[in-house]
């Protein structure tokens, strides 16, 4: 009997939340990277309800020793990867359903593709983003003053719990900035301008609008521009994307 | 005070460097972009990274076996027909102007962006192209999240663009025996002197010439 409880505890804490259908659509990026391009056409993909914690992190990093702090590769992260983990495989106190951060694009990608899927591409994630604020019915101005309240004090949204079972997507924009695939790819073409190597009232003239919320998303593709794929920053998580079977 | 003032200048100099971009066809192009070129680490092995390639004449490897002797990489796409005959030809160029004796210790790796297009025998007619004889050319054809990866390692920065072509960073690589980064000549057609050093210095601190 003892045995048997304990095999069905260890499904319930293997067993991940589903991700969420983001049925897809025509889509007008806040930030133009293609002045030739104005609107995308999305697929259908699955994506994360919320970003991976430190519990499933933990988990991963149990069942991959690889990855764990001690014997990740050095070309794999800056140096900094889990620093705040009290050993390999412990995590600190009371961070179980918090965002894992310190997790470099590398080791995002290494957990994806070990659940399945793979990090979502810039467009797949802002895409996301933009469905999820319809179905919050944030007005702009909150959602400009929800990103940029976390950029201006991000420990105190980083310690509110996460529930890794929502049905829906949660916590886009309230917790962590998330990795995407192609995040070295600030650019427009045509221009070889990045945008954080232009200068401010270059890089606006990429915005498709000047409204709050545009403002708003600006400031994450430019958090974005400032990363480096070994980067392991403690406002930096991820979720992962699946494409449809 | 001052030494720091040196150190500032030195790094702003390095990281201006990294950053620059290669302007030369900014007037001309048509339907390219070159992409300036990553920073990259250098203190490691790009080898590391785990996944399987597929050579041009059909066999199945890990970065990793290339271990051993130096590499000149560099990343292209079979159906290009601005910018990569020209990097394909510069990683000729510096293996040319090699000394004799030291030519046969190297491995000239050309990594295809492209999937889908350059499957292995695209790949060996392409090599074929540009002769130099059987065991000189390494042509790579692998999975989209392979090769991102590499490329993120080496610092190529590219992407896909809606017409199937790919906008990309112009860069030859030299990696040694482990497989760290240690020379980049960004651009076309740039001089070969450094990177042609820096594979003759591997050779020579690994004593491959006397094995």
């Amino acid at each position: 009997m003892t045995k048997w409880l304990s095999v069905l505890g260890f499904i319930a804490v293997a067993a991940n939340a589903e991700p969420v259908l983001v049925s897809g659509g025509e889509y007008t990026p806040a930030i133009l990277l293609d002045e030739s391009v104005q609107t995308l056409v999305m697929a259908d993909f699955k994506l994360d309800a919320t970003p991976v914690t430190y519990a499933q992190y933990l988990e991963y990093v149990k069942a991959n020793p690889k990855w764990q702090r001690a014997n990740a590769a050095a070309i794999f992260h800056d140096g900094n990867y889990l620093i705040s983990w009290p050993g390999n495989t412990e995590i600190p106190e009371g961070y179980a359903k918090r965002a894992v951060t310190e997790v470099s694009w590398f080791a995002a990608r290494a957990y994806c593709s070990a659940k399945g899927g793979r990090l979502p591409t810039l467009d797949e994630w802002e895409y996301a983003s933009s469905q999820y604020l319809q179905q919050q019915q944030l007005s702009d101005q909150d959602y400009a003053q929800m990103l940029f309240g976390r950029h201006s004090n991000p420990t105190a949204y980083s310690q509110q719990p996460l529930d890794v079972n929502s049905k829906a997507l949660a916590h886009m924009h309230n917790r962590v900035n998330e990795w995407v695939e192609d995040f070295q790819l600030m650019l427009t073409s045509g221009d070889n301008n990045d945008i954080l190597s232009s200068s401010c009232g270059d890089s606006a003239r990429f915005m498709a609008d000047f409204g709050d919320a545009s403002y708003a998303t600006f400031f994450r593709y430019q958090s974005r521009s400032n990363y480096r794929a070994q980067s392991t920053t403690s406002t930096l998580g991820f979720r992962c994307a699946y494409d449809m079977e | 005070m001052k030494p720091l003032m040196i150190a500032i200048a030195a790094a702003s100099l390095v990281f201006g460097s990294a950053m620059a971009q290669d302007h030369s066809h900014h007037h001309n192009h048509k339907n390219h972009t070159t992409l300036g070129a990553a920073q990259v680490s250098q203190e490691d092995s790009i080898y590391h990274l785990e996944g399987e390639w597929q050579t041009h004449k059909g066999d199945t490897i890990q970065l990793a076996e290339l271990q051993g002797q130096p590499v000149l990489v560099s990343m292209i796409y079979g159906s290009c027909t601005t910018a990569c005959p020209v990097l394909v030809n510069d990683a000729r160029r510096v293996y040319q102007a090699l000394p004799e004796a030291y030519r046969k210790h190297v491995k000239l790796l050309m990594v295809s962006f492209d999937q889908d297009r350059d499957t292995p025998a695209a790949l060996a007619e392409y090599a074929n192209k540009y002769g130099l004889g059987e065991n000189v050319w390494l042509f790579l054809h692998g999975q989209d999240d392979n090769i991102r990866a590499l490329a993120t390692l080496l610092g190529v920065r590219y992407r896909k663009r809606a017409d199937g072509d790919f906008d990309h960073s112009n860069l030859v690589t030299v990696l040694d025996t482990k497989g760290r980064i240690v020379q980049r000549t960004e651009g076309l057609n740039r001089p070969v002197d450094e990177a042609v050093a820096a594979l003759m210095k591997v050779i020579d601190d690994n004593h491959l010439m006397h094995h």
